[in-house]
């Protein structure tokens, strides 16, 4: 199969697996009766009676289930999500989405970038000293952060690094929120530190930076357990091949051997699966957001729970999950060029 | 018949000798040593539970309402900790160790309590998510064909889903027990379990031993189960072993974002929820219950990464 076969099959079966989880989600949101009913996700409060009526019919509320689906999907082909609930002043589900979607992105990408840092120094000491103290070591930092309670651990940081460093006179971290400066800047990307250097201003940058090192910190250290073992695996298992054997009969130096030759290697797995560990983190920031008060979707999708809001869920269910397949399929196509032994 | 006898014991003993191995490696093994004795003291623990501290402390006589009195809320006694300036201290004639919650209870006899509520839960949803996960996995790996594909793009639906949404949704149109909590995390966690038990058979099935029992007229529901399945169980004991840890974070993380089915119930994301609106003047009502869940899911990491490297069989001879 050439590469653009598989391409167009993977495209296919991306688009099945948005409609299925639409269904699933349309089904539990829609499906059940919840503390209002669902076409008030299209009124906003000054509408008429026969407005609202002539809404229901235009929605297909006045339809069963299964065809209630496809004028959904019809009103997000256009472009029409519905209205969010009053936790969201009923502004348009999108529009709520999209405003609130770059502060989740650079927590994301600044959780990834330092779950990187340390996780992956991490698994190759992990899987150079195998079954020694290092190991040891690295294993418990790496199953520590596996087993913690996202939740717990971002009010520890916020109580050591606000309450009790404020208390002891040190220089403390804020608690919450992603800047204490709203509206000093121009909203140009909406991410809090990027809109801070393109203004070029330093103190506006400097305050998102300390809002962000915390929820940061805290979503990276949940999560870089998860890419220590694979590095160790991977690492392990590259340790094990016979050209590993071969580099070092042939009298190459220690660290030629590992970090010429079975580092490259034991990263394949690893930066191909990255891609997955990053729309891992977009989803599950929800938590996390919720902790630090950052103004994210996840905490936004958390809200929209709480008020049976169909309409926000819908729209954050299904961009997280084209994030996901999107990345499943370029880490894919990344794969053929980061290996050239596999074909597909 | 003695040939057979013979053969039988040999197989026992044959199993026997890997067990002790197992045992062996696994002592020598620090983490796993570590992991199952943490995991065997909580597993005692949850068992006597209900005989070290009286099930009823929990629920007040006139429950919603509160059984002990306002001024024992929130409140502080232990000496050996200095909070700071922000917390109260109780001046009663009772001691807490861990100090009390928001209902006037003694924390250290509530965490004490929740730990079987905890245990009990993950074991639930962890056993049926291993059986369950896993039968459908060998269908899907065995029979192959139409079936294999319909159930692959199933699962790759739900590895789609951010998981704790999906779980959230559910239990919030379902309604707040515990029972849909459970199948809330059934419905979020059985993919993996799916597609390790397929890979494992798709492997398995093509090994000259199961052409032999076919070939020996042996059946295909006694071929799968009695031959392909042990054969290919020991990666899904290790994932459910850590997977248990998961599903205790996940399972507090639901109770602590207010899907608890009562707010009085002993359970330690329920704790920490109480716990949560006064970080700051009652920091042990979230430190004590959530250093509890890690080092309960810890625990059953521990023994999961362990029992990996034992029963690898590369590594393992």
């Amino acid at each position: 199969m050439k590469l653009y076969q598989y391409i167009i099959k993977r495209l296919i079966l991306m688009i099945f697996v948005l409609f299925g989880v639409s269904i699933i989600i349309f089904y539990l949101c829609r499906g059940f009766p919840t503390s209002l009913p669902p076409w008030t996700a299209y009124i906003s409060p000054n509408m008429k009676p026969a407005q609202i009526e002539a809404m229901k019919i235009a929605h297909g509320f006045d339809k069963p289930l299964p065809i209630q689906y496809f004028y959904w999907l019809r009103d997000v082909l256009k472009g029409n999500w519905g209205l969010t609930g009053i936790w969201a002043n009923c502004m348009p589900a999108n529009k709520v989405f999209f405003r609130h979607f770059p502060y989740t992105v650079e927590l994301a990408v600044t959780a990834a970038i330092l779950a990187m840092i340390i996780g992956v120094p991490l698994g190759i000491i992990s899987a150079l000293k195998s079954n020694k103290l290092p190991d040891h070591i690295s294993r418990i930092i790496s199953l520590v952060g596996y087993s913690t309670p996202a939740y717990w651990f971002g009010f520890m940081l916020q109580l050591v690094f606000f309450y009790y460093f404020y208390l002891w006179g040190l220089p403390y971290l804020p608690s919450g929120g992603a800047t204490g400066m709203e509206g000093i800047v121009p909203k140009l990307t909406g991410m809090p530190v990027l809109d801070g250097i393109l203004a070029g201003n330093l103190e506006y940058t400097w305050d998102a930076i300390c809002h962000l090192i915390l929820p940061a910190f805290s979503l990276s250290f949940i999560s870089l357990g998860f890419l220590a073992r694979m590095v160790r695996a991977s690492m392990l298992e590259i340790l094990r091949q016979d050209y590993i054997t071969l580099a070092r009969s042939k009298g190459l130096k220690e660290r030629v051997v590992i970090y010429r030759h079975a580092l490259k290697n034991a990263l394949i797995p690893v930066v191909t699966l990255a891609g997955i560990f990053f729309a891992g983190l977009l989803g599950g920031s929800a938590i996390t957001e919720f902790v630090f008060s950052w103004p994210g979707v996840g905490q936004q999708a958390l809200k929209a729970i709480s008020e049976d809001d169909s309409n926000f869920i819908l729209i954050y269910t299904l961009v997280c999950a084209f994030i996901v397949v999107t990345a499943n399929l370029a880490v894919d196509i990344l794969y053929v060029f980061l290996d050239p032994r596999i074909k597909y | 018949m003695e040939t057979r006898n013979v053969e039988v014991k040999s197989e026992w003993q044959a199993r026997l000798a890997d067990l002790k191995y197992t045992l062996h490696l696994m002592r020598k093994n620090p983490l796993v040593l570590s992991g199952s004795l943490i995991a065997l003291f909580f597993i005692a623990l949850s068992l006597l539970a209900n005989y070290i501290v009286d099930p009823n402390l929990a629920y007040p006589a006139g429950y919603p309402g509160k059984r002990y009195p306002f001024e024992r809320s929130y409140m502080w006694n232990n000496p050996i900790i200095n909070w700071g300036p922000g917390i109260t201290i109780y001046k009663g004639p009772e001691f807490f160790y861990l100090g009390t919650d928001g209902w006037g209870r003694d924390l250290l006899k509530m965490l004490i309590l929740s730990i079987p509520v905890d245990m009990t839960n993950a074991a639930i949803i962890t056993i049926t998510l291993a059986v369950f996960g896993s039968l459908i996995g060998a269908l899907s790996g065995y029979v192959g064909g139409k079936i294999d594909e319909l159930i692959m793009r199933i699962t790759d639906i739900f590895f789609a889903f951010p998981g704790l949404l999906l779980a959230m949704v559910f239990a919030s149109m379902f309604g707040r027990t515990l029972e849909t909590l459970r199948l809330a995390l059934l419905l979020v966690g059985w993919p993996p379990y799916t597609r390790l038990m397929r890979g494992q058979l798709l492997s398995e099935k093509e090994k000259p031993y199961v052409e032999a029992l076919r070939a020996l007229g042996m059946g295909h529901i006694r071929t799968l189960f009695r031959h392909i399945i042990p054969n290919a169980i020991y990666p899904i004991l290790v994932q459910a072993t850590m997977d248990f840890g998961g599903v205790i974070l996940t399972f507090s993380a639901l109770m602590f974002l207010g899907f608890s089915p009562s707010q009085a119930l002993p359970e330690l994301g329920n704790l920490a929820a109480d716990g949560y609106t006064h970080i700051f003047n009652a920091p042990w009502l979230m430190i004590f219950p959530g250093l509890t869940i890690l080092l309960m899911s810890l625990a059953f990491n521990l023994l999961g990464d362990g029992l990996r490297d034992v029963l690898d069989p590369r590594l393992r001879r």
